[in-house]
């Protein structure tokens, strides 16, 4: 495994296009053949978000304060107000404030 | 209904490309994945694990399992495309987002049938998202402090609000519990970039194991 770091990003990219390419015509050529039962969707639903969860719970944990601020901010804002712009705005808003507050 | 989806994929894309120039990618290769990965999710959770030497293995199982969604989604639109040849099939469903697929399925079960507002969407989505792409490059190159202004708070922002704010239902809560202490587990016990397909496979089987009833009807 020695490529240079050109390959191995144009490898990296490749890699996610054809699997993104690929899960979207995967659907239709499974359904085609036989429907997914219910369990398996809510397996592959509740993959598919905590694959994100699990991205983020060591950012946040291993995160400065104002990782940590943001986080909450921008959850909170994502289920109540359920605004995507606002909810990223004000958690680097909250992220930016933490540190202008607390460092130097 | 197709112009304010627009306008903020043009804002995600550029808070893409800031993300990603903070983050060391080249110009060329935030743009190259968003020409042809065009998925807003896994394109910020590759962002995260892109230190040289990549990590091609998990790159790929990330993707996976972030992509597995877009199978479900290809599939509930299987009877709508049903009568077209099997190469225009594929074609419709290149770009195939969570967003213009929520719109197009809403037009499907209010009776529309002309596809034109799944591919036209589709294309819409993509130039936005390559349009906010270059933006973000441009722009974010010129900040010299990226942590001052929170721009690298963006990318766990982004995610946190896909999760949450997608479809938050209580019934959620517990797999997402679970995968997120077994994520944190597995990053500090195992190898690197494990942590990720821990916690997707422990989440997905606390969703299978929990009673049918308190999930309710499920759209996808």
């Amino acid at each position: 495994m020695n490529f240079s770091p050109v390959w191995q990003s144009l490898i990296a990219i490749i890699l996610m296009v054809v699997i993104a390419y690929g899960s979207r015509v995967l659907g239709l050529l499974i359904m085609a053949r036989v429907p997914l039962g219910p369990r398996v969707r809510r397996f592959i639903d509740a993959m598919s978000s905590s694959v994100l969860i699990a991205v983020i719970t060591p950012i946040i944990v291993h995160g400065d304060g104002g990782v940590r601020i943001a986080a909450i901010a921008a959850g909170t804002v994502a289920i109540i107000l359920r605004s995507p712009l606002v909810s990223i705005a004000l958690g680097m808003f909250c992220a930016a404030g933490w540190r202008w507050l607390f460092t130097i | 209904m197709m112009l304010p989806l627009a306008v903020f994929t043009i804002a995600f894309g550029l808070a893409f490309g800031v993300a990603a120039v903070h983050q060391g990618l080249a110009g060329w290769e935030a743009m190259l994945m968003s020409l042809f990965v065009f998925a807003a999710p896994s394109q910020f959770a590759a962002l995260e694990m892109w230190h040289p030497p990549l990590p091609l293995l998990a790159l790929a199982a990330v993707t996976l399992a972030i992509h597995t969604r877009h199978m479900l989604m290809s599939a509930a639109l299987y009877p709508w495309l049903q009568s077209l040849p099997r190469s225009q099939q594929f074609a419709m469903v290149i770009l195939l987002t969570d967003s213009n697929w929520a719109m197009a399925l809403k037009e499907y079960q209010r009776g529309e049938r002309n596809l034109g507002i799944l591919l036209g969407g589709g294309i819409a989505l993509w130039g936005a998202w390559v349009a906010g792409t270059a933006i973000g490059l441009a722009f974010g190159g010129g900040i010299a402090q990226p942590e001052r202004f929170g721009l690298d708070v963006i990318m766990l922002c982004f995610l946190l609000m896909i999760v949450v704010g997608g479809n938050p239902r209580a019934a959620m809560a517990l797999p997402w519990l679970a995968a997120a202490a077994s994520a944190l587990m597995a990053y500090w016990w195992l190898p690197p970039y494990l942590h990720v397909m821990v916690g997707a496979i422990i989440g997905g089987m606390v969703a299978v194991l929990l009673p049918e009833r308190w999930f309710g009807k499920s759209t996808v």
